[in-house]
């Protein structure tokens, strides 16, 4: 796998900054030069590739757990007050 | 090898939209039902304070059990946010989001309240532990030295393509995830619930918690990979280490 100097073919990034950075390159929020530089790398390394992708999955996964529709313990009371308040002040804007 | 990143599209289809005439843009039609709805509670539209609350409720109680002793105690916060919310719309003068305005004032009396009870004397000092720059990731899972230092030693065992709907409809799996979720430090699960649990956009959720973008996915990766964690442990069929 390494190159003809020895060196590790990718010597732009390491995997450990890959992982570091996942989350922030799934929300694009990584510079153009750094972008380019996980991208290369995804590209070429089945382990990034895949953490990346394990993260991607949490990310979306996350958001579309079945949530409990919570209402307050006294949600007659709030209503209430929301009425009140809407008494006392009529809409001016 | 061909990386499909669903979130990399999203956002760049985004800016295309956002670049278009506003009329047009989809991110503006959101923003007016933003609007439309704030002037529905300044008309004292019940049906618009129940919307409004149903929206909200579930993720405040969330977020306010990181800051107090128990739900109890979380439910009496919500409750005073709301009554906060009832007599402040008609002063919010929308420099913010409803929904930021929202959460700020359910964060300060968190604060309050749990300063009070004496849960967290100090909540720089609190906060500051998980600001550090402390590794989201083993480092042990990467060669420490030698030609190959900070590369994978023990790269993750990809999941199958079917993994996101075998955890949906695995009951294991969703308390799995949700305890992983319950368990996090609070900084990181305030972020983990507005960001990815409530879709709220990124420079929004920095404004709610009063921190910069790097922070925010410094917390956000470090939830993530807990969550991650969980998956993994589940998916192989043993309980969590963490």
């Amino acid at each position: 796998m390494a190159q003809e100097e020895g060196q590790p073919i990718f010597s732009e990034v390491t995997c450990q900054e890959i992982a570091q950075w996942a989350s922030a390159y799934l929300d694009e929020h990584v510079e153009d030069e750094r972008k380019r530089h996980i991208a290369l790398h995804l590209a070429i390394c089945a382990g990034c590739e895949t953490y990346v992708k394990q993260i991607a999955t949490v990310r979306d996964v996350v958001g579309i757990l079945p949530k409990a529709i919570e209402q307050p313990s006294d949600s007659q009371r709030l209503r209430q007050a929301f009425v009140a308040r809407a008494r006392r002040l009529p809409a001016s804007r | 090898m061909n990386v499909e990143i669903s979130g990399v599209t999203e956002s760049m289809s985004h800016r295309m939209v956002a670049s278009r005439k506003p009329e047009l843009n989809s991110s503006a039609t959101v923003a007016n039902g933003k609007v439309a709805l704030l002037a529905r509670l300044r008309q004292g539209d019940e049906r618009a304070f129940d919307e409004l609350v149903t929206r909200h409720h579930s993720a405040l109680i969330r977020m306010a059990m990181g800051y107090v002793a128990d739900r109890e105690v979380a439910e009496e916060v919500v409750q005073d946010t709301w009554m906060v919310v009832i007599e402040g719309l008609g002063r919010f003068e929308g420099r913010s989001s409803l929904r930021t305005w929202i959460f700020g004032i359910m964060i300060h009396k968190a604060k309050d309240r749990g300063v009070r009870e004496k849960r967290h004397t100090t909540f720089s000092s609190f906060e500051s532990a998980d600001d550090d720059g402390d590794d989201a990731t083993d480092p042990s899972w990467f060669h420490q030295s030698g030609e190959w230092a900070g590369h994978w030693a023990f790269p993750p065992q990809p999941w199958d393509d079917q993994t996101p709907e075998k955890l949906l409809a695995s009951q294991q799996a969703i308390t799995a995830m949700n305890r992983a979720i319950e368990a996090l430090p609070r900084t990181l699960k305030d972020v983990l619930i507005l960001r990815d649990v409530e879709g709220v956009e990124a420079k929004e959720v920095c404004n709610i918690l009063k921190i910069t973008e790097t922070n925010l996915y410094v917390r956000l990766h470090r939830a993530r990979e807990r969550v991650r964690q969980a998956v993994e442990a589940y998916l192989v069929g043993r309980k969590p280490t963490m």
